[in-house]
């Protein structure tokens, strides 16, 4: 165990590059300054890996300091090994997050930086919070810089998407501020490890109310059926590096926070909620894959189907059962993979053709064989091509929804049917056929910047598909010490 | 200790006023008055600082305290009067106000919202807010020229007379049931008999409390707050909206809670729509605005209902919340107010800010973290003071209130991200604004730094606010 507190210093050195990028007076240095905080970040994460105890279902590397004693609430961070897999994939997404904007973004470039780095910061420590209030204000922290970003660097839409966004997902945390209130009211204490323990004194009642409140802000984030309606015009509208934080990590707080906040300290709610949780994740998962099917802007159509994607992914939390939720966090890592890899794809092309409908492309496999080689591989993951990393984790949730009932299974195999039909089509109506004479004359192969940035991705999602125990072995104490707390 | 040792802030204060009043032809520039008057602000939060360490004490027969409740407000009070002060520099010479009276107006408004704020006889209390009415009166209208400010104070001192009235109606109704205008011996006397033993009492606390809900413009008694600060020049909206709103909050808690504090079931329900009401027709009609001495206005209304809910529990506890609530509101406030000034014509309108990050990143950037913590989003000071307040109201059992609380945040937040908007997603359409003078930057890195660390490190603060 190192001394020094890992988890700080992982969480705020990004903000401490976004105060020194706008310190600095210089346009042009803000990306190499990103880019080396993103980098340090990462590196400075790495004795999490190293020295985390995966035998433990305890939080690790625990620190813990006087805050506001007036009102018994303290600063307390921690990882245990549900977070710990997040806070990864925050810090390679964001340093990827500067390698797609590199040359994408051309104008206020110090702002545009330093709010990633300030989102980056809000990732982090939203997975590593031990207590609600850090979790609340790193959940808050994020909607700020991701609203810039949408608003200021996003296409044509983007200010309509940023309020959008904003008001959302506001509406939803403001509940979760009641909830969390209540909480404190009642249980005198914020720390995820004392509410687990004094979840008794909570009524079954105050506890549905709970759970209702929190749900409004999880729900919003995730983001369930009906309250998705953001995310198309958010993730459509936003630059590269915005998609790329809102599906890859932003859509997996609220199901983290299903994991951190609702299972552990509502258990009674939780199987109170159970069949209504179901019922909207499966019809999340068919609505969401039918919308896609229809979408003419590729990047909505992405979009759509994270909505079908996180389907999955609370249908396999509410399942309860150990492959269910080992399945749905894995997922998230997927999906969080996967989607960004898209998304990145997605940008990298528009930066060169200016244009999201998909009937404004078609033989770019013939143009860049590289780029068309990439995004197969990707769009197979995302179909949950069996010895790619999404194969696992969906596999794992049908797994777990067979076992709570035979329909939800059966929804759930229709999703997966229908997600490869839409990712299949896209990619036959994008890369194969004859060549877009709009594409003639266009360089769309990537530079080797740009295959720096999707490989690792790539590398991710290939090395997840073949050994999940990369992830899966991190999560089988917390799993199991989870639901050993939810059963009645 | 003679008696008068207890009122050394106020009396630096008066002394201020009394040199600038004798000197005051001599004055040519602004900046004179301006470093006179934050030093005698300055002087007067040091000397409350310095009280505090005594513990508490009363004095002059039992009208006047020294208390942590008391110094909390009173220092509140000199860093509003300081950050007024300093952004008053540009107005003055461009409105080509009297220097000297100006300042001593500010001066002697602070002296009453201090007398007030240490009050522990309706008597005082009333001395002290009406001194800082009537000074208040004089700064709408100061600039003499302009036919809005004329009639806005004209408005001003309509309405605000008709408060007093009831105020002072109400303060001898009291006496004439309980025998007496001290906190103790309303306390004693209604403990005694109760509410129900005479229902002149009933009437005459309604009175008070609505007396007190129009000095801090809640709802209904606000609709003097719009036209005031439209018409006033904007550092003394800026001070209307701040001291002597935290002035009213800092009397309205300590009545509550001394005189008639076991009445507290009775009051809450008071409060309560006083709070409700404010919380709502604030917020909705603050969408309404494109005036942004007016939008603030309206702010500042939602906000004295956000403020209230603390009151509400009729406990310490809840009290001490509400006094965050105000320190912090008034940083917050003060500093979107610093931003509107320092912008000059320009900052006035909504449609001034368009474009203005891109043009003056820095301002934008300020007036963004001004804006988060108005709404209330973490790591802003406005969060950990709604954090407060909504915690209070959830102790006093008004559920209902706290959800209604948070919900018209995010009406708020359309209404703060609208100007956020402006500043940062659209063009600009006028030439960037001049530099700032040094005393308007300085006003706004300390409502900034306030802003910020208070979201980051409240826990001094909080541990800090004591109510009686």
């Amino acid at each position: 165990m190192s001394a020094y507190p890992v988890l700080s210093v992982t969480t705020f050195l990004p903000l401490a590059g976004a105060v020194l990028i706008l310190l600095m007076g210089r346009e042009r240095l803000a990306r190499w300054v990103a880019l080396a905080t993103t980098v340090a970040t990462l590196a400075v994460s790495a004795p999490l890996y190293w020295h985390f105890d995966k035998s433990s279902s305890a939080l690790q590397f625990v620190e813990s300091a006087e805050w506001i004693p007036a009102w018994n609430i303290a600063y307390g961070m921690g990882v245990d090994g549900i977070s710990l897999p997040f806070i990864f994939l925050a810090a390679v997404l964001s340093v990827l997050c500067v390698g797609a904007s590199w040359t994408a973004i051309q104008t206020r470039t110090r702002g545009f930086y330093a709010a990633l780095l300030v989102a980056e910061t809000a990732m982090i420590g939203l997975f590593s919070a031990a207590n609600l209030f850090l979790f609340f204000i790193f959940w808050e922290l994020i909607i700020v810089p991701l609203f810039l970003l949408i608003g200021i660097w996003g296409s044509s839409g983007r200010v309509y998407a940023a309020v959008k966004f904003l008001l959302f997902t506001l509406a939803g945390s403001v509940l979760m501020l009641v909830g969390m209130i209540a909480l404190h009211h009642t249980c005198g204490t914020l720390d995820f490890k004392a509410l687990a323990l004094a979840r008794q004194s909570l009524q079954p009642e105050q506890q549905a109310w709970l759970f209702a409140a929190f749900l409004a802000a999880f729900a919003v984030k995730v983001p369930m059926f009906p309250v998705h309606t953001w995310l198309p015009d958010a993730h459509t509208e936003a630059p590269t590096a915005g998609s790329v934080i809102l599906a890859g990590i932003l859509l997996k707080m609220g199901a983290y926070g299903f994991l951190r906040v609702s299972l552990p300290i509502l258990p009674d709610a939780v199987r109170l909620f159970l069949k209504p949780m179901l019922v909207i994740s499966a019809v999340a998962i068919v609505y969401g894959a039918y919308v896609t099917l229809v979408q003419k802007d590729v990047k909505r159509l992405i979009a759509f189907s994270s909505v079908s994607h996180m389907g999955f992914v609370t249908l396999g939390i509410f399942t309860l059962t150990r492959s269910g939720v080992e399945g749905a966090i894995l997922q998230m890592i997927n999906h969080g993979i996967v989607t960004a890899a898209l998304f990145l794809c997605v940008g990298m092309i528009y930066e060169r053709t200016h244009t999201r409908e998909i009937k404004d492309y078609g033989g770019v496999g013939k143009i860049a064989p590289v780029y068309s080689t990439l995004l197969a591989l990707f769009c197979l993951a995302a179909a949950g091509f069996p010895g790619l990393n999404s194969f696992v984790g969906e596999f794992l949730i049908i797994g777990g929804a067979f076992e709570t009932r035979g329909w939800l299974g059966a929804m759930a195999v229709w999703g997966v049917a229908l997600g490869t039909t839409y990712l299949l089509w896209l990619y036959y109506r994008v890369v194969m056929g004859k060549t877009n004479p709009g594409l003639v004359g266009l360089e769309l192969e990537l530079n080797s910047r740009e295959v720096a940035t999707l490989a690792p991705l790539a590398l991710l999602a290939l090395c997840l598909g073949l050994y999940p125990e990369l992830v899966l072995s991190y999560l089988r104490a917390p799993v199991a010490a989870l639901l050993a707390g939810v059963a009645p | 200790m003679s008696d008068l040792a207890l009122l050394v802030p106020e009396l630096i204060l008066v002394g201020m006023a009394l040199v600038l009043i004798l000197v005051a032809r001599r004055i040519r520039t602004a900046r004179v008055a301006v470093v006179g008057t934050v030093l005698a602000a300055l002087a007067a939060a040091v000397a409350s600082g310095w009280l505090l360490s005594r513990g508490t004490e009363t004095g002059f027969g039992g009208m006047i305290t020294l208390d942590g409740y008391s110094q909390f407000f009173k220092i509140l009070i000199a860093s509003s009067l300081a950050l007024v002060a300093l952004v008053s520099v540009r107005s003055i010479d461009r409105e080509q106000i009297p220097r000297a009276e100006y300042h001593v107006l500010l001066l002697l408004a602070s002296t009453g919202m201090m007398l007030s704020v240490s009050a522990l006889d309706l008597l005082t209390l009333y001395l002290g807010l009406e001194l800082m009415t009537l000074c208040s009166y004089i700064l709408v209208g100061i600039t003499v020229q302009r036919p809005t400010s004329n009639e806005a104070a004209i408005k001003y001192f309509l309405i605000a007379s008709f408060a007093s009235a009831l105020l002072l109606y109400g303060i001898s109704l009291t006496y004439g049931t309980t025998g007496g205008t001290a906190f103790v011996d309303i306390a004693s006397a209604l403990s005694e008999h109760g509410l129900g033993s005479n229902p002149l009492l009933v009437v005459a606390m309604g009175l008070m409390v609505a007396g007190l809900a129009f000095k801090i413009a809640a709802v209904p008694f606000h609709s003097w707050a719009p036209d005031a600060y439209q018409g006033a020049i904007s550092p003394v909206a800026a001070f209307l909206a701040t001291g002597s709103k935290a002035a009213g909050l800092a009397v309205l808690g300590r009545v509550s809670l001394v005189a008639f504090g076991s009445e507290a079931q009775v009051l809450s329900v008071l409060l309560a729509g006083l709070a409700a009401l404010s919380i709502i027709v604030g917020s909705i009609l603050a969408l309404a605005q494109t005036d942004m001495k007016r939008l603030l206005a309206y702010s500042s209304i939602a906000h004295v209902g956000y403020a209230l809910l603390g009151l509400i529990a009729g406990t310490p506890e809840g009290a001490s919340t509400t006094m965050i609530y105000a320190f912090f509101y008034v940083f917050m406030t003060l500093g979107a107010f610093c931003v509107v000034i320092a912008l000059g014509e320009r900052g006035e309108n909504l449609d001034g800010y368009r474009g203005l990050a891109a043009q003056r990143p820095l301002i934008g950037a300020l007036m963004l973290l001004f804006l988060l913590s108005l709404t209330g989003i973490p790591p802003t000071a406005g969060f950990v003071a709604k954090f407060g307040v909504i915690l209070s109201a959830m102790r006093a059992g008004h559920i209902a209130l706290a959800v209604l609380a948070v919900a018209f945040s995010v009406v708020s937040a359309f209404i703060y991200m609208r100007v956020a908007v402006f500043m940062y997603m659209e063009e600009p359409r006028e030439a960037a604004p001049s530099h700032l003078p040094l005393a308007v930057s300085a006003a706004l890195a300390v409502a900034a730094l306030v802003t910020l660390i208070g979201g980051i490190l409240p826990g001094s603060l909080v541990g800090w606010a004591v109510s009686p």
